[in-house]
């Protein structure tokens, strides 16, 4: 855009001064994670308000690797995590191929009830889903947490679009040859659509490992909670913790995967934001 | 040779004919087996749409209409009592409610400044015509006649809490959405460059957009504590006296509004930035061309093209923050005093620590109905409609 070289050099340097300032609370959350129980237990601020790691500890990272809740929390979240993202991507690249391409007799009627579903919230269904899973005896297990979200209607949405911007004569070509649909979905239109897949299981993986309202209503025993839960669980009574440098790690625990996600995947995380909102 | 009037048929035609009927037949068998195979193919996902969207969300409703203890009911299945309609009468009326022209005064005077500034930018061509009477109405609808609603003197509300935990979600997303769109619209203007420096800083304005809410709050629980918290250490260091954020009636509420705009930031710049790319370049540069300065480009060509992206921007942050839950939950616990207490939370608590499920259903109903009217509005903005 316009303006001096001059203007252009001082509007960087106040960005790159509000991105440190931005990024002043976690690199405070990683810096107490690295300092030693007993001196946190005394201060916060030992050196620079506690922004620089000294004493310079591990002992709150592998203590959270290896003892106490953490370790557990973290399994189930990955397997919450990686279950539903599978699930999420089998279901919504059959439902998403059919609405897309196979003309079957109801879908022009059926396609608009699916997208309808896009407008009731977690929020309006989390109470008679409660009800639902207490009946069935499912509390307190992965199904459980994996369930509802196999639900929601936006992966089908993602992936109909996608499927639709595919063109005619690919699938053609393949049914000319005799294949059938089961054959050219697996053979032909899934190879195609990784990129879709990828943005779309990026999504599904972060909203699994960042979900906090459902599984605090569905798990109630401390084996069964995810990462994002039993984090909240140690904050609620900081006093009788384990440790504010091992509430800290757990945190930093916490968020390794979905901040590595992030780095590695940007365009798609990027990407999938700006098509799951309808841009 | 004399031309026949009517040609005679063509032998051909017959034979097109028959070989129609024949691809009809093989259409219908391919027909038959698009059926077959499509309903096969989204068979798995509609199992799972109606047995845990469509379902739980009619199964909401019926609950609703019931006086539903959680554990009555968990223990003898016929504790539930049909009451009709009586839980939303609770919570949306009470005994000896009037209407009076000077109830909430402030805040109905201001609404009405802001339908006039809205009839204003119709006038004016910024806005539609169908958004604008779309807004114009809820606006006399809800400064003009809801808000006039007040208990007279011996009267009272069903339930005392419903209103004002109303007003705190709406107070939340009022300071949260206009902070997060500012914001994030000068982030992307600054940032909307090819080179190197602008692509790390906007991972780094982006970083905590995919931290979990947990610790978000973990983090900024902390940050607000005045003994242990880093704006209390700055607070020290500068000579005053840290501020106590999270126990203030008045500060609580924006404390976790600060938290929320530094969690939240990222998505509005990121809408943004995918907005401002799609601005073609030779509109800047015939603007160059012609002289105009930095701000009139961005006044007259950048915010008005960004139009759309901002109403959608809004609209999305709306949805997003009035289900605000984990922020007042876990930092200020719905206090003090009920100050940062929100719908949701209140729709939790009345369920999972009141028991009532039938009320809290009831609730969970209404914020649905809320939303509902702003997912319109989204799905009328990304469709580009206006």
């Amino acid at each position: 855009m316009a303006g001096s070289r001059s203007q252009r050099r001082l509007l960087t340097l106040v960005l790159i001064v509000a991105a440190l300032v931005w990024l002043l609370p976690i690199v405070w959350m990683v810096s107490l994670a690295l300092q030693p129980n007993d001196l946190l237990a005394r201060t916060t601020s030992n050196v620079a308000w506690g922004l620089i790691p000294w004493p310079f500890t591990l002992d709150n990272l592998t203590y959270v690797l290896s003892q106490g809740m953490t370790p557990r929390w973290f399994l189930n979240s990955a397997i919450v995590a990686v279950s539903m993202t599978l699930l999420v991507l089998a279901l919504s690249s059959m439902a998403g191929y059919a609405f897309a391409r196979i003309p079957f007799p109801g879908r022009r009627l059926l396609y608009p009830l699916v997208l309808a579903g896009l407008v009731i919230p977690e929020q309006a269904v989390f109470i008679p889903l409660y009800t639902m899973f207490a009946d069935w005896g499912w509390h307190n297990g992965y199904a459980a947490l994996v369930a509802p979200r196999l639900a929601v209607p936006i992966g089908v949405f993602l992936m109909t679009q996608f499927f639709r911007g595919i063109p005619d004569y690919i699938e053609e070509a393949a049914t000319l040859d005799g294949a059938g649909r089961w054959t050219v979905f697996t053979r032909i239109m899934l190879p195609l659509s990784v990129p879709a897949m990828v943005t779309l299981a990026i999504l599904t993986f972060l909203y699994a490992w960042n979900d906090y309202l459902w599984p605090l209503v569905s798990a109630s025993r401390p084996e069964m909670f995810t990462i994002t839960l039993g984090l909240a669980s140690l904050q609620s009574n900081f006093a009788d913790s384990e440790g504010l440098g091992r509430v800290m790690a757990s945190g930093v625990l916490a968020s390794l995967p979905v901040v590595l996600l992030f780095l590695l995947f940007q365009r798609q995380v990027v990407r999938g934001i700006a098509m799951g909102s309808g841009k | 040779m004399a031309i026949p009037a009517r040609p005679a048929p063509d032998p051909a035609v017959g034979a097109i004919g028959t070989s129609r009927t024949g691809a009809r037949r093989r259409l219908g068998q391919r027909g038959w087996r698009d059926a077959v195979a499509g309903w096969l193919f989204v068979t798995p996902f509609l199992a799972a749409y109606l047995l845990f969207l469509v379902t739980p969300f009619l199964r909401g409703i019926w609950i609703s209409l019931h006086d539903w203890n959680l554990l009555a009911v968990a223990i003898n299945p016929d504790a539930a009592r049909f009451v009709g309609a009586r839980n939303y009468t609770r919570m949306l009326w009470g005994d000896g409610i009037v209407w009076t022209l000077d109830h909430q005064w402030g805040m109905r005077l201001a609404g009405l400044v802001a339908i006039a500034l809205i009839a204003w930018w119709w006038h004016r061509g910024v806005i539609g015509r169908g958004t604008a009477l779309a807004a114009i109405g809820a606006g006399l609808l809800l400064f003009g006649l809801l808000l006039g609603l007040n208990p007279a003197d011996d009267g009272r509300w069903g339930d005392r809490r419903f209103w004002p935990i109303v007003g705190n979600t709406l107070t939340f997303v009022a300071l949260t959405v206009p902070s997060v769109t500012l914001l994030g619209l000068a982030l992307a203007l600054g940032l909307n460059r090819d080179d190197r420096t602008s692509a790390v800083l906007r991972t780094a304005f982006f970083l905590s957009q995919v931290l979990s809410v947990t610790v978000v709050t973990l983090i900024w629980q902390l940050t607000f504590s005045p003994r242990q918290g880093m704006l209390g250490h700055a607070a020290r260091s500068l000579g005053l006296d840290p501020i106590q954020w999270i126990t203030n009636v008045e500060l609580a509420m924006p404390a976790i509004v600060i938290a929320t705009v530094w969690w939240s930031l990222g998505f509005a710049m990121i809408l943004f930035l995918a907005g401002l790319q799609e601005i073609p370049a030779e509109r800047y540069e015939a603007a160059r061309l012609d002289g105009a300065g930095l701000w009139s480009i961005i006044r007259f060509i950048t915010l008005p093209a960004l139009s759309r992206t901002t109403t959608l921007v809004i609209v999305l942050q709306i949805i997003l923050h009035f289900q605000v839950f984990g922020q007042s939950h876990l930092i200020t616990r719905g206090g003090p005093n009920d100050a940062t207490q929100v719908l949701v939370r209140y729709i939790y608590q009345t369920g999972f620590r009141n028991s009532e499920l039938g009320y809290a259903s009831a609730l969970a109903v209404v914020l649905f109905l809320f939303m509902l009217v702003f997912a319109m509005l989204q799905l009328r903005v990304s469709r580009g409609d206006d």
